[in-house]
Protein backbone atom coordinates (compact mmCIF):
# COMPACT_ATOMS: atom_id res chain seq x y z
CA UNK A 1 0.00 0.00 0.00
CA UNK A 2 2.98 1.77 0.55
CA UNK A 3 4.07 2.24 -3.19
CA UNK A 4 0.56 3.76 -4.37
CA UNK A 5 0.45 7.45 -4.31
CA UNK A 6 -2.04 9.38 -2.62
CA UNK A 7 -4.72 10.43 -5.56
CA UNK A 8 -4.51 6.25 -6.70
CA UNK A 9 -5.27 4.72 -2.94
CA UNK A 10 -7.99 7.23 -2.56
CA UNK A 11 -9.45 6.61 -5.67
CA UNK A 12 -9.26 2.61 -5.15
CA UNK A 13 -10.74 3.12 -1.33
CA UNK A 14 -13.69 5.09 -2.77
CA UNK A 15 -14.04 2.85 -6.25
CA UNK A 16 -17.35 1.08 -6.65
CA UNK A 17 -17.50 -2.21 -6.88
CA UNK A 18 -20.24 -4.86 -8.14
CA UNK A 19 -21.33 -8.02 -5.96
CA UNK A 20 -23.15 -10.89 -7.12
CA UNK A 21 -25.92 -12.77 -4.95
CA UNK A 22 -27.59 -16.00 -5.97
CA UNK A 23 -30.94 -16.00 -4.94
CA UNK A 24 -31.82 -19.68 -5.27
CA UNK A 25 -33.85 -21.28 -2.84
CA UNK A 26 -32.90 -18.30 -0.17
CA UNK A 27 -35.81 -16.22 1.45
CA UNK A 28 -35.91 -12.95 -0.58
CA UNK A 29 -35.95 -10.64 2.37
CA UNK A 30 -32.35 -12.47 3.94
CA UNK A 31 -30.99 -11.46 0.45
CA UNK A 32 -32.84 -7.86 0.65
CA UNK A 33 -31.15 -6.83 3.85
CA UNK A 34 -27.74 -7.86 2.36
CA UNK A 35 -28.11 -6.21 -0.55
CA UNK A 36 -29.59 -2.51 0.98
CA UNK A 37 -26.35 -2.79 3.46
CA UNK A 38 -24.42 -3.03 0.20
CA UNK A 39 -26.25 -0.66 -1.67
CA UNK A 40 -26.01 2.38 1.11
CA UNK A 41 -22.51 1.35 1.30
CA UNK A 42 -22.74 0.73 4.89
CA UNK A 43 -20.31 -2.40 4.70
CA UNK A 44 -17.46 0.19 4.14
CA UNK A 45 -15.00 1.69 6.94
CA UNK A 46 -15.74 5.16 5.12
CA UNK A 47 -19.66 5.28 5.13
CA UNK A 48 -21.28 8.66 5.47
CA UNK A 49 -24.56 9.12 4.00
CA UNK A 50 -23.68 12.15 1.67
CA UNK A 51 -20.46 10.25 0.04
CA UNK A 52 -22.41 8.22 -2.38
CA UNK A 53 -20.54 5.06 -1.27
CA UNK A 54 -22.61 2.64 -2.21
CA UNK A 55 -21.85 -0.69 -4.23
CA UNK A 56 -23.62 -2.02 -7.27
CA UNK A 57 -25.49 -5.45 -6.43
CA UNK A 58 -26.24 -8.04 -9.03
CA UNK A 59 -29.15 -10.68 -8.07
CA UNK A 60 -29.12 -13.26 -10.44
CA UNK A 61 -32.11 -16.41 -10.43
CA UNK A 62 -34.68 -14.33 -9.15
CA UNK A 63 -37.28 -16.60 -10.34
CA UNK A 64 -36.51 -18.79 -7.75
CA UNK A 65 -36.82 -17.47 -4.35
CA UNK A 66 -38.32 -19.30 -1.69
CA UNK A 67 -40.55 -17.39 0.97
CA UNK A 68 -40.91 -19.52 4.20
CA UNK A 69 -43.76 -20.64 5.56
CA UNK A 70 -47.66 -19.45 4.06
CA UNK A 71 -46.37 -16.52 2.16
CA UNK A 72 -46.70 -17.24 -1.15
CA UNK A 73 -50.75 -17.21 -0.35
CA UNK A 74 -50.96 -15.16 2.32
CA UNK A 75 -48.56 -12.68 1.94
CA UNK A 76 -50.24 -9.40 0.14
CA UNK A 77 -48.90 -6.80 -2.31
CA UNK A 78 -51.12 -3.94 -2.04
CA UNK A 79 -51.10 -0.58 -4.44
CA UNK A 80 -53.82 2.08 -5.80
CA UNK A 81 -53.41 3.40 -8.92
CA UNK A 82 -55.26 6.39 -8.13
CA UNK A 83 -58.67 6.26 -9.94
CA UNK A 84 -60.98 5.22 -7.73
CA UNK A 85 -62.24 1.58 -7.41
CA UNK A 86 -58.22 1.20 -8.59
CA UNK A 87 -57.33 -0.33 -5.26
CA UNK A 88 -55.25 -3.47 -6.43
CA UNK A 89 -54.35 -6.85 -4.00
CA UNK A 90 -52.25 -9.66 -5.25
CA UNK A 91 -50.88 -11.92 -3.18
CA UNK A 92 -47.18 -13.39 -3.67
CA UNK A 93 -47.68 -16.04 -6.47
CA UNK A 94 -49.63 -13.96 -8.71
CA UNK A 95 -46.93 -11.42 -8.20
CA UNK A 96 -44.53 -13.55 -8.37
CA UNK A 97 -45.82 -15.32 -11.55
CA UNK A 98 -46.55 -11.37 -12.93
CA UNK A 99 -42.56 -10.34 -12.70
CA UNK A 100 -40.40 -12.64 -11.26
CA UNK A 101 -38.52 -9.45 -10.35
CA UNK A 102 -41.19 -7.60 -9.15
CA UNK A 103 -40.88 -9.34 -5.45
CA UNK A 104 -36.71 -9.07 -4.71
CA UNK A 105 -37.13 -5.22 -6.32
CA UNK A 106 -39.75 -4.28 -3.64
CA UNK A 107 -38.50 -5.97 -0.46
CA UNK A 108 -34.82 -3.89 -0.95
CA UNK A 109 -36.93 -1.23 -1.92
CA UNK A 110 -38.56 -1.05 1.32
CA UNK A 111 -35.39 -1.28 3.23
CA UNK A 112 -33.64 1.04 1.70
CA UNK A 113 -33.74 4.56 3.80
CA UNK A 114 -36.91 6.58 2.68
CA UNK A 115 -35.12 9.37 0.92
CA UNK A 116 -34.41 10.97 -2.60
CA UNK A 117 -30.80 8.74 -2.68
CA UNK A 118 -33.62 5.85 -1.82
CA UNK A 119 -34.01 5.96 -6.34
CA UNK A 120 -30.32 6.34 -7.16
CA UNK A 121 -29.63 3.37 -4.84
CA UNK A 122 -32.23 1.19 -6.47
CA UNK A 123 -30.63 1.84 -10.21
CA UNK A 124 -27.57 0.26 -9.03
CA UNK A 125 -29.58 -2.58 -7.98
CA UNK A 126 -29.68 -5.59 -11.08
CA UNK A 127 -31.95 -8.21 -10.84
CA UNK A 128 -32.07 -10.87 -13.39
CA UNK A 129 -34.72 -13.65 -13.11
CA UNK A 130 -32.58 -16.52 -14.52
CA UNK A 131 -28.73 -17.18 -14.47
CA UNK A 132 -27.86 -15.50 -17.68
CA UNK A 133 -26.03 -12.42 -17.27
CA UNK A 134 -25.38 -9.87 -19.99
CA UNK A 135 -21.58 -9.61 -20.80
CA UNK A 136 -21.26 -5.70 -20.40
CA UNK A 137 -22.35 -6.88 -16.20
CA UNK A 138 -20.59 -10.31 -16.26
CA UNK A 139 -17.23 -8.09 -16.53
CA UNK A 140 -17.97 -5.96 -14.43
CA UNK A 141 -18.53 -8.24 -11.11
CA UNK A 142 -15.74 -8.56 -8.46
CA UNK A 143 -16.74 -10.40 -5.59
CA UNK A 144 -19.39 -13.22 -4.97
CA UNK A 145 -21.51 -13.16 -1.92
CA UNK A 146 -22.03 -16.37 0.44
CA UNK A 147 -25.94 -17.04 0.65
CA UNK A 148 -27.32 -16.54 3.76
CA UNK A 149 -29.47 -19.48 4.16
CA UNK A 150 -28.06 -23.29 3.48
CA UNK A 151 -29.95 -25.27 1.10
CA UNK A 152 -31.35 -28.42 2.34
CA UNK A 153 -30.49 -31.71 0.65
CA UNK A 154 -33.53 -33.16 -1.43
CA UNK A 155 -34.38 -36.73 -0.93
CA UNK A 156 -33.37 -36.99 -4.89
CA UNK A 157 -30.82 -36.10 -4.54
CA UNK A 158 -28.79 -39.10 -1.47
CA UNK A 159 -27.21 -41.88 -3.16
CA UNK A 160 -28.48 -45.34 -2.23
CA UNK A 161 -25.59 -45.96 0.29
CA UNK A 162 -26.41 -42.40 2.22
CA UNK A 163 -29.85 -43.69 2.77
CA UNK A 164 -29.31 -46.73 3.64
CA UNK A 165 -26.64 -45.80 5.96
CA UNK A 166 -28.83 -43.54 7.62
CA UNK A 167 -29.82 -44.96 11.11
CA UNK A 168 -33.66 -46.36 11.37
CA UNK A 169 -35.74 -45.99 14.78
CA UNK A 170 -37.87 -49.11 13.40
CA UNK A 171 -38.00 -51.65 10.97
CA UNK A 172 -41.21 -52.97 9.58
CA UNK A 173 -42.58 -56.21 10.36
CA UNK A 174 -43.03 -58.09 6.31
CA UNK A 175 -46.66 -58.11 6.44
CA UNK A 176 -47.10 -54.53 7.07
CA UNK A 177 -48.78 -52.50 4.46
CA UNK A 178 -46.79 -48.91 4.02
CA UNK A 179 -49.15 -46.32 2.21
CA UNK B 1 -32.31 78.08 23.24
CA UNK B 2 -28.69 77.80 23.11
CA UNK B 3 -28.33 76.99 19.67
CA UNK B 4 -27.86 80.43 18.07
CA UNK B 5 -26.67 79.19 14.33
CA UNK B 6 -27.09 76.59 11.49
CA UNK B 7 -24.22 75.03 12.02
CA UNK B 8 -25.12 74.59 16.00
CA UNK B 9 -28.01 73.04 15.47
CA UNK B 10 -26.26 69.98 13.78
CA UNK B 11 -26.49 66.88 16.10
CA UNK B 12 -24.64 63.72 15.85
CA UNK B 13 -27.78 61.05 16.95
CA UNK B 14 -25.44 57.77 17.35
CA UNK B 15 -22.16 57.84 15.14
CA UNK B 16 -21.86 54.45 14.91
CA UNK B 17 -25.59 53.01 12.68
CA UNK B 18 -23.46 51.36 10.17
CA UNK B 19 -21.54 49.26 12.30
CA UNK B 20 -24.11 48.50 14.60
CA UNK B 21 -26.40 47.10 11.43
CA UNK B 22 -23.74 45.52 9.90
CA UNK B 23 -22.88 43.27 13.11
CA UNK B 24 -25.96 41.72 12.42
CA UNK B 25 -26.69 41.89 8.57
CA UNK B 26 -22.65 39.93 8.03
CA UNK B 27 -24.15 37.28 9.32
CA UNK B 28 -26.67 37.18 6.44
CA UNK B 29 -24.58 37.83 3.79
CA UNK B 30 -25.84 34.21 2.81
CA UNK B 31 -29.46 34.01 3.01
CA UNK B 32 -31.87 34.61 0.05
CA UNK B 33 -33.77 37.33 -1.17
CA UNK B 34 -33.82 41.00 1.02
CA UNK B 35 -33.02 39.29 4.11
CA UNK B 36 -29.22 39.30 3.18
CA UNK B 37 -29.65 43.31 2.96
CA UNK B 38 -32.13 44.82 4.90
CA UNK B 39 -31.82 45.17 8.47
CA UNK B 40 -35.31 44.58 9.64
CA UNK B 41 -35.72 41.32 8.05
CA UNK B 42 -32.15 40.35 8.81
CA UNK B 43 -32.43 40.62 12.31
CA UNK B 44 -35.47 38.22 12.01
CA UNK B 45 -33.55 35.88 10.09
CA UNK B 46 -30.34 35.73 11.65
CA UNK B 47 -31.97 35.49 15.27
CA UNK B 48 -34.19 32.39 13.70
CA UNK B 49 -30.25 30.82 12.61
CA UNK B 50 -28.18 31.22 15.72
CA UNK B 51 -31.02 29.41 17.29
CA UNK B 52 -31.21 26.58 15.19
CA UNK B 53 -26.66 26.78 15.53
CA UNK B 54 -27.45 26.27 19.04
CA UNK B 55 -29.66 23.47 18.99
CA UNK B 56 -27.43 22.16 15.95
CA UNK B 57 -24.61 22.18 18.19
CA UNK B 58 -26.28 19.34 20.74
CA UNK B 59 -27.63 17.62 17.88
CA UNK B 60 -24.23 17.09 15.72
CA UNK B 61 -22.63 15.87 18.96
CA UNK B 62 -25.24 12.25 18.81
CA UNK B 63 -25.16 12.64 14.66
CA UNK B 64 -21.29 12.07 14.99
CA UNK B 65 -21.42 9.61 17.54
CA UNK B 66 -23.67 7.64 15.46
CA UNK B 67 -21.41 7.96 12.36
CA UNK B 68 -18.90 6.40 14.74
CA UNK B 69 -20.64 3.53 15.71
CA UNK B 70 -21.30 2.73 12.18
CA UNK B 71 -18.61 2.89 10.90
CA UNK B 72 -16.76 0.59 13.45
CA UNK B 73 -19.92 -1.94 13.07
CA UNK B 74 -19.03 -1.65 9.62
CA UNK B 75 -15.22 -2.46 9.89
CA UNK B 76 -15.55 -4.92 12.46
CA UNK B 77 -18.02 -7.15 10.34
CA UNK B 78 -15.02 -6.99 7.96
CA UNK B 79 -13.56 -8.76 10.29
CA UNK B 80 -16.18 -11.53 11.66
CA UNK B 81 -17.63 -9.43 14.64
CA UNK B 82 -20.31 -7.34 15.66
CA UNK B 83 -20.02 -4.66 17.20
CA UNK B 84 -21.63 -4.85 20.32
CA UNK B 85 -19.12 -7.98 20.83
CA UNK B 86 -16.07 -6.32 19.92
CA UNK B 87 -17.40 -3.09 22.46
CA UNK B 88 -18.30 -5.31 25.01
CA UNK B 89 -14.96 -6.85 25.26
CA UNK B 90 -12.90 -3.97 24.67
CA UNK B 91 -14.63 -2.65 28.04
CA UNK B 92 -14.00 -5.90 29.91
CA UNK B 93 -10.22 -5.79 28.27
CA UNK B 94 -9.71 -2.17 30.02
CA UNK B 95 -9.28 -0.80 26.69
CA UNK B 96 -10.39 2.71 27.58
CA UNK B 97 -10.52 3.90 23.19
CA UNK B 98 -13.13 6.32 22.51
CA UNK B 99 -15.42 5.77 19.62
CA UNK B 100 -14.18 8.31 17.91
CA UNK B 101 -10.59 7.04 17.91
CA UNK B 102 -11.08 3.39 16.79
CA UNK B 103 -13.39 4.84 14.11
CA UNK B 104 -10.32 6.72 12.99
CA UNK B 105 -8.31 3.97 13.47
CA UNK B 106 -10.98 1.53 11.41
CA UNK B 107 -10.22 4.41 8.25
CA UNK B 108 -6.73 5.22 8.41
CA UNK B 109 -5.17 2.40 10.42
CA UNK B 110 -6.46 -1.29 9.48
CA UNK B 111 -3.78 -3.50 11.17
CA UNK B 112 -4.18 -1.74 14.21
CA UNK B 113 -7.97 -2.38 14.34
CA UNK B 114 -7.67 -5.52 13.20
CA UNK B 115 -5.42 -6.08 16.46
CA UNK B 116 -7.89 -4.40 18.33
CA UNK B 117 -10.59 -7.12 17.06
CA UNK B 118 -8.09 -9.96 17.80
CA UNK B 119 -8.07 -8.45 21.78
CA UNK B 120 -11.86 -8.76 21.93
CA UNK B 121 -12.00 -12.03 20.41
CA UNK B 122 -9.73 -13.45 22.97
CA UNK B 123 -11.12 -11.73 25.87
CA UNK B 124 -14.87 -13.54 24.73
CA UNK B 125 -13.12 -17.16 23.83
CA UNK B 126 -11.92 -16.38 27.84
CA UNK B 127 -15.06 -15.64 29.13
CA UNK B 128 -16.84 -18.39 27.03
CA UNK B 129 -14.16 -19.94 28.75
CA UNK B 130 -14.49 -19.06 32.18
CA UNK B 131 -18.46 -19.39 31.79
CA UNK B 132 -19.12 -22.78 30.66
CA UNK B 133 -15.91 -24.62 32.36
CA UNK B 134 -15.43 -26.00 35.59
CA UNK B 135 -13.76 -22.81 36.84
CA UNK B 136 -10.66 -25.16 37.84
CA UNK B 137 -8.82 -23.81 34.70
CA UNK B 138 -6.82 -20.63 35.37
CA UNK B 139 -8.55 -17.20 34.39
CA UNK B 140 -6.95 -15.56 30.73
CA UNK B 141 -4.80 -13.33 29.98
CA UNK B 142 -6.90 -10.33 29.19
CA UNK B 143 -9.20 -10.63 31.98
CA UNK B 144 -6.64 -9.48 34.38
CA UNK B 145 -8.02 -6.31 34.64
CA UNK B 146 -5.09 -3.94 36.05
CA UNK B 147 -6.07 -1.07 37.97
CA UNK B 148 -2.95 1.34 37.72
CA UNK B 149 -3.17 3.25 40.70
Amino acid sequence: MSSFSRSAQQWATFARSWFLIDARMQPPGKIATMCAIRLQGKHKPIYHAMSDCGDHIVVMNSKQIAFSGNKWEQKVYSSHTGYPGGFKQLTAAQMHHKDPKAIMKLSVYGMLPKNLHRRTMMQRLHIFPDDELPDDILANLTEELPQPREIPKQLSEFTQEEIDAFPRLWTPPENYKMK
Amino acid sequence: MVFLSLSCWIRSRGPDRYWKIQEIVKNAKHFRGRKNRCYSLAVKAVRRAFVYATKGRRLKKRYMRTLWISRIAAASREHGMKYPVLMHNLTKSSVQLNRRVISDMAITEPRSFLSLAKVARARQQEGFRAALGDGKEPVGVFSRVVLLQ
